[in-house]
């Protein structure tokens, strides 16, 4: 693969029906749009019409959540011709989903679930995203999951194996900033670790989003505000990546859009102030 | 070591079927036990399917209530793991599922109400087409109608029911009680479909019915008049035929119109020869 890192787009959020209307009545100020791609992977009608109104106004970036790339099951070589097909009426800045599988033997339990972190699992991962790739002309973009498990047979952590599978399969990374929250409370990791084990130039996205705690673990919601600390990692990942495009995600309980607008807001501010304290430093 | 695909294998099973075998591979957290750790994945499982659910059928849980609801995604759920990439389609075989599954068969209405939902849902994100203009139709000569057939919307989706589940979904949808469920004197037909990006259905009456039916299947208009003097009666059985036609084109239920020997050559009997089912 040839092509350049994606630009950096600045705050985007990611588009929900519910506020379709606000959006194309205002033009509020949001710099990008993540549609997830499985919602306009239909025949026609309505929502279609919309992403081609907002994908006018906006740069758009499709995220799916159904490739299932590290499942043994066979690639679904007509879900990736479909999402091509999108693809190519979207023209997204990039193409992401999962470091995950969705299920077997042709079932899909639309979840996204772990994998164990071993060179097998990777060689398997890597082989498909390069797979992939080829059916969709340019690179992938992968995103660390939230798990609530870990398997006894890992042989690696998750960063190394993350790192490894960017470097073999030459792919860019979705650095979601609450997964890696959620997961290293959940498995007692640092996120110190998993920041610095992971390879800078690979990364191309930063999500952001809030959680459920449920006391000994945290469940992956999307249906909250972002917490203190998330927010606090999310000022340490700017820090240590630089400018990276970032997006707010809500999918459940989802609030006015003024909402997540204001919540991008400190997305910003916190950027802001990361460079500003950085060029204060770099003056000194 | 238990291989990438044996482990795939058993953490399904683990969701799906409540088998603990996948347990075995799991560790515990500094905080918690594999048990509530690996079952955050088998809850996930039946709420967000049965969340999509309660999206797909808003009127269908309206109706039956949480407890209901509840009862009907869960029984679906366990005889229905997903086959679609797309939660889109998960919920597709609901209206089937409640019409033959106890107790929802013993209530008709709640099979029916689920059938113009989905239809709705399907007719909102079917295929594009440009609905038949009036003045395409115009265009035609009069002598060469008879041969004229109809091409049905993409999203035309043909519905016959036996209750008042329209009623009932009319009132879900505005919010207020619907009227209790009867079974009518004679079925309903309906059509569903999608104009300027809105789904909507309409009832037809026996006989426009009886027209659609045959004009879907590339039945001329020359015909379907006949068809129309010998169901309802041959007084004004032509004008009765037009009325219908011009009511499907107001409201863009058509997406185009041939005439009959535009057909492909395969489709057509040779010039001359009987057609094998031709009388």
């Amino acid at each position: 693969m040839t092509d350049h890192k994606p630009p950096y787009l600045g705050f985007g959020l990611g588009l929900r029906p519910q506020h379709y209307e606000e959006i194309l009545g205002g033009n509020p100020a949001i710099d990008w749009f993540e549609v997830i791609s499985e919602n306009y992977m239909i025949p026609g009608g309505q929502p279609l019409r919309i992403l081609d109104q907002i994908r006018e106004r906006y740069p758009v970036v499709m995220h799916g959540v159904s490739m299932s790339i590290a499942s043994t099951a066979p690639l679904d070589t007509e879900y990736l011709v479909a999402l091509k097909t999108l693809a190519d009426r979207v023209e997204p800045k990039w193409i992401s989903d999962h470091l995950c599988w969705t299920g077997v033997h042709g079932v899909n339990l639309h979840d996204l679930l772990p994998i164990p972190y071993t060179e097998e699992a990777l060689g398997h991962v890597v082989d498909r995203v390069k797979q992939v790739q080829d059916v969709l002309g340019r690179r992938l973009t992968l995103e660390n999951v939230s798990s609530y498990v870990t398997f006894g047979q890992s042989e690696m952590s998750e960063w190394e194996f993350v790192s490894e599978v960017a470097k073999r399969a030459d792919c860019w990374l979705l650095f979601d900033v609450n997964n890696v929250y959620v997961s290293s409370f959940n498995h007692g990791f640092s996120t110190d670790d998993f920041l610095h084990g992971v390879p800078r130039d690979r990364i191309v996205q930063f999500h952001v989003a809030g959680h459920s705690h449920e006391e000994s673990h945290i469940i992956d919601t999307h249906d909250h505000p972002v917490c203190p600390e998330v927010w606090d990692f999310y000022r340490e990942a700017v820090a240590h990546f630089g400018p990276i495009s970032t997006m707010i995600e809500r999918d459940d309980n989802i609030p006015p859009l003024a909402e997540v607008v204001a919540e991008l807001d400190i997305a910003r501010q916190i950027a802001r102030e990361v460079r500003d304290g950085a060029q204060l430093t770099a003056a000194e | 070591m238990t291989s990438l695909k044996e482990l795939q294998e058993s953490f399904q099973a683990g969701i799906l079927a409540g088998d603990d075998a996948i347990l075995g591979e799991v560790n515990d957290s500094a905080r918690e036990e594999r048990t509530i750790l690996f079952g955050v994945y088998r809850n996930a499982y039946v709420l967000r399917l049965a969340e999509i659910l309660s999206t797909d059928y808003e009127q269908v849980h309206a109706y039956l209530g949480d407890a209901g609801f509840s009862k009907l995604a869960k029984d679906y759920i366990a005889a229905n793991p997903s086959d679609q990439r797309n939660a889109r389609w998960f919920g597709r075989h609901l209206p089937a599922f409640a019409r033959k599954t106890a107790p929802f068969a013993d209530h008709p209405e709640v099979a029916e109400i689920a059938a113009l939902e989905k239809a709705l849902s399907d007719a909102f994100d079917g295929p594009d087409a440009a609905p038949l203009a009036l003045e395409a139709l115009a265009a035609i000569p009069g002598e060469d109608w008879p041969r004229l057939v109809f091409e049905p919307h993409p999203t035309a989706i043909r519905l016959t029911f036996h209750t008042n589940a329209t009623e009932q979904w009319t009132a879900l949808k505005a919010e207020t009680a619907p009227p209790p469920p009867a079974r009518l004197p004679e079925p309903q037909a309906l059509l569903v479909w999608r104009q300027d990006f809105m789904a909507r259905f309409r009832p037809l009456d026996a006989e426009e019915a009886m027209m659609w039916n045959e004009a879907a299947k590339g039945v001329g208009f020359g015909v379907l008049c006949e068809m129309v003097a010998t169901f309802g009666g041959e007084d004004e059985a032509e004008l009765r035929a037009a009325t219908y036609l011009r009511g499907w084109i107001d409201l863009g239920l058509l997406a185009g119109c041939r005439l009959e020997a535009d057909r492909p050559p395969s489709l057509s009997p040779a010039p001359g020869t009987a057609h094998p089912s031709a009388p």
